[in-house]
């Protein structure tokens, strides 16, 4: 009786220890000097007063409309090819095209850990990888951006195949399909609308790591955003923040309106 | 024997753990009857369905289609030739358009290249508009399936097997997610297809009044057994009586 009772509150005692732990950690901050830089509180708000005075001279504009647009190719180059990587790869390690039960279980070992290790990899990393190989081409932010979310649109698109209900591929199978049939009849089909609408997530994050990965020096706003950061000028800084939110807010805009078509 | 015999089961019994679902049953199918199968709830009827439809094997005995024992007919496409099921709803690809699971009886007949280039032009177009205005249909033919109804669902997976052909058609409580008159209707649709395409049906069903009413032939099992196998005018209340009494009533 006693153990049962202790099972019940397990989780509860857990929580109050790991607040304890907390309260206890805070009294280990020196809090007279060292949290915030002394001459931080100033740039801080000189950084946050230039969020209202964003530079709008013709050539910054004209600057953040080309960084944009590479952020932008880059980011739609990335996501096109993870797509095409997730699609195969996905459909591979949900293992409902293989036959028999030991196919299955390798074909699903081997894709999901192929696709692990693809993801297990942030862009970033693989941006330096790429920069140190091949330099600072088009390709480097390209391929960077394509094999961390291949990994995660193929471990997504593997599972959501999976959840699939069963009953329809019975049906299909009892009709006569093949395996091949019931992908294009009966899977596909039903993940479609999910597979789009979580792509399009993933783009708008693209978007983002694409601004960030030209930090390595392959152009785009992130690069603008830190040229202007290392000069302290902070008003570009925001000209460029702002293009890069309006991007995500426009392919935001594109994907409910996709996610409303395909609802009708 | 004018008739041929399309089904034979020999001693079926099937065995779950040590729990007996099915005993030593054997009955012979002709060729074009029209059976219901009945029984309370865990009689063995989804088990012999699911037995007839290759989905398991019995744990002894033997069943026979066409003469031919049915552990030999592997070939998927070849057994969708002969044998077409029928469930409950919840059977067709719901994003599909209705063009398409009705389509989807052919993918026996068809290649990949054909069912792939299908999705995009529909092919036998012809047929499938048919079979559809068999079943009532003929103006669903390019919504999404999931905005039909429940009924028309079902007719929509009557319609595919209008397309499929086959020469048995199991049906595993085809109404039971009806309300009484779309039941009635979707039975009536079924058995007057199966009568035109000279197809021979085995359905389970809860309601005596539909198994009598649209079946020729009734199978009664409980408990694992067959209790009764009657002409559907010849079965008594007496006899209905007894099938569904409860063992504390005895």
């Amino acid at each position: 009786m006693s153990m049962f009772s202790f099972d019940l509150h397990k989780r509860k005692i857990l929580t109050v220890f790991l607040l304890l732990l907390f309260v206890w950690s805070l009294l280990g901050v020196k809090w007279q000097d060292g949290v915030i830089h002394a001459s931080g509180v100033g740039t801080a708000s000189e950084i946050f007063m230039a969020m209202f005075t964003p530079e709008l001279s013709a050539n910054i504009l004209a600057l953040a409309f080309e960084s944009s647009w590479i952020t932008l190719a880059y980011a739609t180059a990335g996501m096109s090819l993870a797509l095409v990587l997730g699609l195969v790869f996905g459909i591979l390690a949900s293992g409902v095209l293989a036959t028999r039960k030991s196919s299955r279980t390798f074909l699903k070992g081997s894709f999901r850990g192929l696709l692990g290790f693809m993801r297990a990899i942030h862009e970033l990393v693989w941006a330096w990888l790429f920069v140190a190989s091949f330099g600072l081409s088009p390709y480097a932010a390209i391929f960077a951006l394509a094999i961390p979310y291949g990994g995660i649109l193929g471990r997504i698109f593997a599972d959501m195949i999976n959840d699939v209900p069963k009953e329809p591929i019975q049906a299909l199978q009892a009709a006569g399909a093949s395996k091949l049939q019931c992908l294009f009849y009966g899977y596909l089909p039903s993940v479609k609308n999910s597979m789009i609408s979580y792509t399009m997530y993933r783009y708008e994050c693209a978007i983002r790591s694409s601004a960030i990965m030209s930090f390595v020096g392959l152009g785009g706003l992130g690069y603008q955003i830190q040229l202007s950061l290392d000069d302290l000028n902070y008003d570009e800084v925001w000209t460029f923040m702002y293009f890069l939110t309006i991007i995500v807010v426009l392919i935001d805009g594109w994907s409910s309106l996709l996610r409303k078509r395909m609802a009708k | 024997m004018s008739k041929k015999n399309i089904i034979e089961l020999n001693q079926i019994s099937k065995n779950y753990e040590r729990k007996i679902a099915l005993s030593s049953l054997s009955f012979v199918v002709e060729k074009g009857e029209t059976i219901a199968l009945i029984g309370p709830s865990g009689a063995g009827k989804t088990t012999l369905l699911n037995m007839l439809a290759s989905n398991f094997e019995p744990s002894s005995g033997e069943i026979f289609i066409d003469g031919r024992p049915l552990s030999q007919l592997t070939d998927r496409k070849k057994r969708a030739k002969k044998i077409g099921i029928i469930r409950q709803q919840f059977d067709l690809v719901g994003q599909l358009a209705v063009i398409h699971n009705v389509l989807a009886g052919r993918l026996a007949d068809w290649g990949l290249g054909k069912s792939l280039l299908n999705l995009f032009i529909p092919q036998e177009r012809q047929a499938a508009t048919q079979a559809l205005t068999r079943v009532g249909l003929p103006d669903k033919m390019y919504e999404r399936t999931s905005n039909l109804s429940g009924g028309e669902q079902q007719r929509v997976a009557l319609a595919r097997l209008l397309m499929q052909k086959p020469e048995i058609i199991l049906a595993d409580e085809p109404v039971a997610s009806l309300d009484p008159s779309r039941a009635e209707d979707i039975l009536e649709m079924l058995t007057k297809i199966a009568k035109e395409e000279q197809q021979t049906v085995i359905a389970s069903l809860h309601s005596v009044e539909y198994a009598r009413k649209y079946f020729s032939r009734l199978i009664a099992l409980k408990n694992g057994e067959l209790f009764f196998d009657l002409p559907a005018d010849q079965v008594t209340n007496k006899q209905l009586q007894e099938l569904y009494q409860l063992k504390e009533l005895k």
